[in-house]
């Protein structure tokens, strides 16, 4: 062994490490070894098998709508963001720890790279690892944009959004990954937390509801038909209906003040993509109700747009007035609320920007404070 | 010797976890163009040691400077001179031999063509030329050990640590790493060398620093080491006339029954002294067949603080 001793080019002092480069580097150094791995391609291939069958099973039983196009659209986009919520913590709540637990985070920590780099690195790795799994289902996004019914905004605007869910979920993970020694612990603390997010909100809001009832007049309408009494002796077998008409009738009833605790579900991943998304309904099908109280050209909402409405609903707070066309299953008349998923990304970047900072502050070196039984390496 | 802006110098620098107070007081010092040893048996401090000076683990007290820096102040400007190889084997399992040192050399801020260059001549010193483009797994232990040390080295740094460095490796590995840190040594870089195998030392290191649960207990040179009180085996045939030599000088000796043969063994103040004694058996005519230091110089001091601890 003999090493050269002229000086470097650069003096070694002079050195410094820009962030990009930094950033770069980790995310460089996490995309090789998932690119070589094979678990990845395993999920992956998984991935694209599930979703295929879901869309392809929706396809051959929805076949006899007129319009799926939009039906199969929010399936299959509720349906990735249920799985991008189950495969995004895989993909990142280890990432830091998985390296503690490997002995090559410190030769990590030991260079001019920052916890900050570092971090930033990592996420944007386990992020652009899950963006595949986005970028797998895009054959069915388009083949049921394809099948009409769809405004590309509505889907550009939910694929963005996905992304942006699954990237939100990837930080959770990674700063998890931070704080937690076992990458076992915190890839479940992560899917504790995404179930937080998403049953959590649901089961808060529920229970809360109980909190808000109050009595109120509510003015209930429905179609009625009236039988005149002379037909209760026809002896036709079919008995003629009269026109059906619109009664209204008013009871006082305990109704919940949902616009108080909408903002419960406002964290909730569904709620977030379903919200953002601006779903236009051609006056074609957003149905009317016809003279005989049928409701004539309505396509029901898919999985994504009910969530909307129901949200929507919810904001609204008690109907007051139950129209007949409401009473035919037609969404009520809301006005506009303000959008809830602003509030969403809010909430949500701020528990992944606090879990990033106390991952932050684990990594900081020279360590001061080491955790009970873990090495630095 | 160590001045401000060259060396470590740590003074009584304490760490504890929790309960366990992994160092209580080391002074140490490892001034630049020399190799330092840290000799210590399991769990007496060295590795933390090494990482409060990789500026990993902050002090609980005490000072410690790094090329005249404080790794707590100024962690980056530490690492800009510390090269640092950790004990444990972390490695990057799918990542070339190659792509290990030229990622770690853009974690230090070298351009693409300096870090490439480096890597390249890094591999050729720890004769590593041929896995350049295999994946990190299919090198061994010893091998491992080597690329290792060469990740320690690709930012060129002032400033080297080096924990177990020669464990896993063959003789071979062994004669060149002592060689590659002789070299560095004389270019004037500071080595520090933690290990067990003290045989190796002896003849790497210029100073020795031992530590014992969480305490530096003697600080020596190798000159020093060797002029200690030491111990020598020796053999003769027959055994018979040798004793009576030995009795004849009042020199009190033990029998050692090893299996193979038997040797008595001396306790002699220094190296004129075995000079004189051989030659005083020579002369009576005593055939000696083998007169050898039992140990190290550096294993004595080791063993005489060994015996201190019970």
């Amino acid at each position: 062994m003999s090493v050269k001793m002229q000086q470097p080019p650069q003096m070694a002092d002079e050195r410094t490490l820009s962030t990009r480069s930094a950033v770069g580097t980790v995310f460089g150094l996490e995309m090789r070894q998932r690119l070589r791995g094979r678990a990845w391609y395993i999920m992956l291939a998984v991935w694209f098998v599930v979703i295929a069958a879901v869309f392809l099973l929706a396809l051959a039983t929805m076949g006899s709508y007129m319009d799926i196009g939009p039906m199969l659209f929010d399936l299959v986009v509720g349906f990735v963001l249920f799985f991008g919520l189950l495969v995004a913590p895989g993909l990142s709540a280890n990432a830091v720890n998985g390296d503690r637990a490997a002995g090559t985070l410190a030769v990590l920590q030991v260079t001019l790279l920052t916890p900050g780099q570092l971090l930033a690195g990592k996420w944007l790795a386990s992020w652009v690892g899950s963006l595949a799994f986005l970028v797998l289902s895009a054959p069915f996004i388009f083949w049921a944009l394809a099948l009409g019914g769809v405004p590309a905004s509505e889907a550009f605007i939910s694929l963005g959004m996905l992304a942006l869910e699954l990237g939100l979920v990837c930080a959770i993970g990674v700063g998890v990954s931070a704080i937690a020694n076992r990458p076992l612990f915190s890839i479940v603390a992560t899917y504790m937390l995404v179930a937080l997010l998403s049953l959590g909100t649901l089961i808060t809001f529920g229970l809360s509801t109980a909190l808000v009832m109050e009595e109120a007049e509510v003015t209930t309408s429905y179609y009625s038909y009236p039988m005149p009494a002379e037909n209760l002796d026809d002896q036709s077998p079919e008995p003629q209906p009269g026109d059906p008409e619109c009664t209204t009738e008013t009871f006082v009833q305990p109704v919940a003040h949902t616009e108080r605790i909408t903002w419960m579900l406002a964290a909730n991943p569904f709620v977030v993509v379903a919200d953002a998304v601006p779903y236009s309904r051609s006056a074609a099908d957003a149905g009317q109700s016809g003279d005989f109280g049928y409701v004539e050209n309505y396509r029901p909402p898919g999985v994504m747009e009910g969530i909307s409405q129901q949200v929507r609903n919810f904001q609204a707070g008690p109907d007051y007035n139950v129209t007949c066309a409401e009473s035919q299953g037609l969404a009520r008349d809301v006005d506009d609320k303000f959008p809830i998923w602003p509030l969403g990304l809010l909430l949500q970047s701020l528990l992944a920007g606090g879990l990033l900072l106390l991952g932050y502050r684990r990594l900081r070196t020279p360590v001061r404070r080491l955790a009970q039984g873990t090495r630095i390496a | 010797m160590t001045n401000e802006f060259g060396g470590i110098v740590v003074h009584a620098a304490a760490r504890s976890f929790g309960s366990v107070q992994a160092v209580r007081h080391i002074d140490f010092e490892a001034p630049p163009g020399e190799v330092t040893a840290l000799i210590g048996p399991n769990g007496s401090g060295k590795t933390t040691l090494l990482l409060i000076l990789a500026s990993l683990l902050a002090v609980d007290s005490g000072s410690v400077r790094v090329g005249g820096i404080d790794p707590v102040a100024d962690p980056q400007g530490v690492r800009r001179l510390v090269g640092w190889m950790p004990d444990s084997l972390g490695r990057w399992d799918s990542l070339s031999a190659l792509e290990v040192l030229t990622t770690t050399g853009a974690l230090y801020g070298m351009s693409p063509e300096e870090r490439t260059a480096r890597a390249h001549e890094l591999l050729e010193t720890v004769s590593l030329t041929e896995y350049t483009r295999q994946p990190a797994r299919v090198l061994s232990r010893g091998q491992q050990q080597r690329l290792s040390l060469a990740r320690a080295l690709i930012h060129d740094p002032q400033v080297l640590l080096l924990d177990e460095p020669a464990s896993g490796l063959d003789p071979g590995s062994r004669v060149d790493l002592r060689t590659l840190l002789r070299t560095l040594a004389a270019a004037g870089k500071t080595v520090v060398v933690s290990s067990h195998v003290l045989s190796e030392l002896d003849e790497i290191a210029d100073r020795a620093v031992f530590v014992s649960r969480g305490e530096s207990v003697r600080s020596q040179t190798l000159d020093e080491a060797g002029n200690q009180v030491r111990r020598y085996n020796i053999q003769a045939e027959p055994m018979d006339a040798l004793a009576a030599e030995l009795s004849g000088h009042g020199m009190r000796f033990e029998e050692r029954g090893d299996s193979r043969r038997v040797e008595y063994q001396v306790m002699l103040d220094s190296t004129q002294q075995a000079a004189w004694l051989l030659r005083t058996l020579v002369l009576a005519d005593v055939a000696v067949t083998a007169f050898a230091p039992a140990g190290g110089a550096l294993e004595e001091t080791y063993m005489s603080l060994d015996t201190d601890r019970r």
